[in-house]
């Protein structure tokens, strides 16, 4: 019976959806069709869900897709297509490796043919990618969730929301969700402020922890899962919010100070990897799990700076912050670390790196050039860039970045897709762009993330936030993780190592006390 | 026997037992004067409030827009709630569909519950108890409260009613009351108890507005008269009220004043004490009213980036709503953030009764000459900051603490701005420092008394600028007036309001003066500009 309402209902939109022949009078247009989002001359993953487009005003779109193995699919609309998923993906399955010439016809005061355009049909791209859907960025949240999107379709699900209903008691922000080799069987997101602390799960099991310390400097934050071990490197940041007056770039995220520390998830152990007075974070570990990458910032105006009037001093030089890309050895025996080395000295250049990515076949280092600071996601002169390692060439993905926001990036686990978050459609609101990275080293064109409604982007009002691309669906069930987050107060992680985080009871500048990581202070 | 009068007949005059001759009261059709006092209430007296609780609530017909009402706990009563609060755009419309409501309702009350006519004034409780409600939440429905409950519980109610109305009305041989006409079934008494349950419920909803919160109407008022740029008609609402004062009241006053370029004439017309407002936040606590005018002012005191700032927070914090998308519209457009602006205009577009204002801004976006001819907007580039900073630096709220601590600004409006703050704040080193380029000229009112008060502590004063000695006198008597009360400056202040409404050396002496202690006790604290 229900089947027989929803054919019905089925039958009666469809009844209602206006549907065009090709036209067969037209006047052809120089240029290429005005379609929002844009979709012209892109590389796209044979597993893409459809790529649906607007163009704006128009009174009627059709569009031919004609793959070069003699495949075609007709779509047509009022002044948006909606594309049957399965002609798609029988489209690209059969195009898998060719070309799509793409023939848009549109009707605004008659009908016009545009310039055709082409899509690529590439590799596939994991199914999953995974974000944070939230207002942009300022001091407040409220109603915000980690959800997962499948690639493939438009099913989007919550892997955790917080709180619909507004109570203080339990208002809660949830951030930096990482998972371990883009497998979602280990995962895990921070909780802040109510019921706070960080949830780490393990299949379909969850349970909360609380790396704090008075030896560690803050909580942890910009996670690492390593590759082969049950370990997980963070950044540890105290970090503040600015809000400019008169400037392009609205906010200033800024640390005051930061270092490395690493968790070990099955002893729940805590120790610094390197705490010294300069400003290291966003670790991630080589896929051999051998190496640990992170950016690095000395900041001389910061020196002999108590804690007490960090932030102000930190919001006068905000601008002149320049973090390096370094790396240090890891020894999976011995969990020691080596000597911190300098990959990209971007300071020398007045240019400042962060959020590096190691590609899959550790050959690449991607990473986001901004003009300064560490929160390229509010800088528009942030770009990715990528490092070849085996010749030591960096070089802008010029095909992929914009005059806008383009920032906090992740591979595929082949390696031949990037999705990052770029606010190039408004300036304000980011969103998901996938990007293909060929084997040559090139990036192609970024398009967005695809949705059923083409116009979803505009009439979205939060931001995609760190996308992070996964396999496999979450395990673990929204209803486990709320249960974990409101009902356990999470085990408090041991401090290990003798590596300690003091204070300068004069200075208030921290000072690394022990040399077992080869990280040697730079001050005493 | 009883005797029944119909309009337009003579009325029936009886002998009593006593000999005197008294006058019979008609009997009257109840439900439709009802009708009449509700849309009276909901169109005219209340209806500026109604109004704002629409502009700071959002709708639109797709569920996806709205998913962030309909995942929450009735939801979905909420959504068809917005969907008629939007009708309140004009108010007019949207009070016919409330008294509809409210009357149909009350109907079905008085029938579903088998009244007779002698329990009949019962029917009125539950829209009395209603109307009770919302005047009591008053100013929280345009802050933090669920706008969707104004129509969202009459609409369910009389769903309700209605179902079991036409249950009842299936199986009982009872005749319906009627609706429209003259209740035949009623004596006067029983028709007069219903009539004085309508004068209870609306006289004792009047007088309680009146008297216990007569700031709600005025201060939304003041924002209907903000959404309209009609700056007399804040201007004659503050002044007629001038002695409620709420910081609401005075920050749209303020804006009024700063957009006819009065500020440094005008501000202390009206009384600047700051009585406590009922107001709250979602989870019940008491608020302060920074909301309710943060935006607006961040705006017109041209701190693009600061309302854009706090535009985003409140719409964080309790969602979309029109006036703020229709600010960071304006926002948009003045910084030339041409897809923003049309993402937020096509947001708008979605939502009833917008298209005017949808229309007037999509032939701003991307044409600065039409900005540039937009006196609004032209005003705003003249106060626009030189150069950058950090809303941090100063003291909050931003649009206080920056004109505070102003040393360069793009035109005169500006600097006359930072006078008009630093006379508020009564920082008066700051402000001689700020009046040095009006020497040689004959500064504003305010200004003018604001100098003459300093002149005891720097006689120079008087000879840097023209027009002082008229000021001078006239203060060397007012002070003299005001003298006697100078020991208990707290205790007279509202009773010298009268008389010195308007003239700064009283505000600088007599006026916000809670501020002006918690200011001097917390004087090394950068928080907390009141």
């Amino acid at each position: 019976m229900k089947n027989h309402i929803c054919l019905l209902i089925i039958l009666a939109i469809t009844a209602c959806t206006k549907s065009y022949e090709v036209p067969t009078q037209y006047s052809d247009v120089e240029g290429q069709a005005p379609m929002y989002p844009d979709y012209k001359d892109v590389v796209i993953p044979q597993n893409i869900a459809p790529l649906n487009f607007m163009i704006k005003d128009a009174e009627g779109l059709v569009v031919v897709f004609e793959g070069d193995r003699g495949s075609c699919l007709t779509v047509s609309g009022e002044d948006r297509i909606d594309i049957d998923s399965a002609e798609w993906r029988n489209l690209l399955t059969a195009e898998r490796g060719g070309e799509i010439k793409v023939s848009v016809y549109a009707n605004l005061d008659g009908w016009k043919r545009y310039a055709s355009h082409s899509l690529t049909v590439a590799e596939p791209i994991d199914a999953y990618l995974s974000y944070r859907l939230i207002e942009p960025g300022y001091e407040l949240y409220r109603q915000l969730g980690l959800y997962q999107r499948n690639l493939e379709n438009f099913v989007q699900n919550p892997i955790y929301e917080n709180n619909r209903e507004y109570e203080e008691e339990n208002n809660h922000c949830v951030n930096c969700h990482n998972f371990q080799n883009y497998d979602t069987k280990r995962m895990l997101f921070h909780v802040r402020a109510q019921h706070g602390g960080t949830i780490l799960t393990d299949g379909d099991k969850c349970r909360k922890i609380q790396i704090k310390s008075p030896d560690i400097l803050a909580a942890g934050v910009y996670p690492t899962w390593h590759p082969k071990m049950n370990m997980v490197a963070f950044s540890t940041n105290k970090t503040g919010q600015v809000f400019h007056m008169f400037h392009r770039e609205k906010i200033e995220v800024v640390d005051e100070a930061s270092d490395l520390i690493l968790y070990d998830v099955d002893k729940n152990e805590v120790r610094n990897i390197i705490a010294t007075p300069d400003f290291e974070t966003f670790p991630c570990w080589n896929p051999a799990g051998d190496k640990l990458y992170f950016c690095s910032a000395h900041v001389r105006q910061m020196e002999n700076v108590p804690d007490s009037m960090a932030a102000e001093v930190i919001s006068h030089y905000y601008d002149s912050v320049y973090y390096d890309l370094k790396c240090m050895s890891f020894d999976m025996k011995s969990l020691s670390f080596g000597k911190p080395e300098t990959v990209v000295n971007a300071s020398a250049s007045h240019k400042s790196i962060t959020v590096p990515r190691i590609s899959p076949d550790g050959r690449y280092i991607l990473f986001t050039l901004g003009d300064y600071g560490q929160f390229h996601i509010w800088h528009k002169s942030s770009d990715l860039w990528v490092m070849d390692l085996n010749n030591d060439s960096a070089y802008a993905l010029k095909e992929a970045n914009s005059p806008d926001v383009d920032s906090y990036h992740t591979w595929s686990s082949n390696g031949r897709w990037i999705v990052f978050a770029s606010r190039r459609m408004d300036g304000n609101y980011s969103r998901a762009h996938i990007a293909y990275f060929d084997k040559g080293g090139k990036a192609h064109k970024a398009f967005c993330m695809p949705q059923r409604d083409p116009e979803h982007n505009i009439l979205l009002l939060k931001s995609y936030n760190v996308p992070e691309l996964t396999k496999n669906a979450v395990r673990v069930n929204p209803e486990a993780l709320r249960r974990c987050i409101y009902e356990t107060a999470g085990d408090t992680a041991r401090f290990t190592g003798n590596i300690k985080r003091c204070i300068d009871g004069n200075t208030g500048a921290s000072l690394q006390v022990d040399g077992k990581t080869g990280a040697s202070p730079k001050k005493k | 026997m009883k005797r029944t009068a119909r309009t337009g007949q003579k009325l029936p005059v009886t002998k009593h037992k006593s000999g005197r001759t008294g006058v019979r009261l008609p009997i009257l059709p109840v439900l439709p004067i009802l009708f009449v006092l509700t849309y009276v209430w909901a169109a005219w007296y209340y209806g500026d409030v109604l109004r704002m609780a629409r502009e700071r609530s959002f709708w639109v017909a797709a569920a996806d827009q709205m998913d962030f009402l309909l995942g929450k706990e009735f939801g979905g009563l909420w959504y068809i709630g917005r969907m008629g609060l939007q009708l309140f755009r004009y108010p007019w419309l949207g009070g016919l569909v409330l008294a509809l409501s409210v009357s149909v309702g009350t109907w079905c009350v008085g029938y579903s519950m088998r009244l007779s006519a002698k329990w009949r004034w019962l029917q009125y409780v539950p829209a009395g108890a209603y109307m009770m409600y919302i005047a009591y939440e008053g100013i929280n429905w345009f802050h933090e409260n669920e706008g969707g409950i104004i129509l969202g519980i009459p609409f369910c109610a009389v769903l309700i009613l209605l179902i079991w109305t036409a249950l009842i009305a299936s199986f009982s041989r009872k005749r319906m009351p009627a609706l429209i006409g003259i209740p035949k079934d009623e004596t006067r008494w029983q028709n007069g108890a219903q009539l004085l349950m309508l004068v209870a419920i609306f006289g004792t909803q009047v007088a309680w507005t009146e008297l216990a919160r007569p700031y709600t109407r005025v201060i939304a008022r003041e924002n209907v008269c903000l959404l309209n740029s009609d700056w007399k008609g804040v201007m004659e609402v503050a002044r007629e009220n001038a002695d409620i004062s709420h910081r609401p009241i005075a920050a749209m006053y303020a804006i009024a004043l700063v957009e006819t370029e009065q500020i440094a004439d005008r501000m202390y017309d009206i009384r600047l004490d700051y009585d406590s407002l009922y107001l709250h936040s979602q989870s019940g606590e008491h608020s302060l009213s920074l909301n309710l005018y943060q935006e607006d002012c961040d705006y017109y005191a041209g701190f693009i980036e600061t309302c854009i700032h706090h535009a985003i927070e409140r719409m964080t914090m309790i969602g979309p709503n029109i006036h703020s998308l229709e600010l960071l519209t304006k926002c948009s457009i003045l910084r030339g953030e041409t897809e923003a602006a049309y993402k937020y205009l096509r947001i708008l577009d979605g939502v009833p009764f917008e298209g005017k204002f949808v229309k007037k801004y999509t032939a701003y976006v991307g044409d600065s000459a039409m900005v540039a001819d937009d006196p609004e907007m032209a005003l705003i580039r003249k106060l626009e900051p030189i150069h950058d900073s950090f809303e941090n630096n100063y003291q909050q709220p931003t649009f206080m603490g920056y004109n505070l601590a102003l040393v360069e600004g793009r035109s005169k409006n500006a600097l006359l701005n930072s006078l008009a703050c630093c006379m508020y704040t009564k920082v008066m080193p700051a402000f001689i420092m700020r009046t040095a380029p009006l020497e040689g000229q004959t500064p504003p009112e305010n200004v003018c008394d604001a100098l003459c008060l300093m002149s005891s502590k720097d006689p120079g004063i008087m000879k840097r600028f023209n027009g002082l000695d008229l000021h001078y006198s006239l203060m060397t008597s007012r002070i003299a007036e005001m003298k006697p009360y100078m020991k208990d400056r707290q205790r007279y202040a509202r009773e010298l309001f009268p008389r010195f409404k308007g003239y700064y050396p009283y505000y600088y002496f007599f006026g916000n003066l809670k501020a002006t202690k918690k200011r001097s006790e917390s004087a090394s604290s950068s928080a907390g500009v009141n």
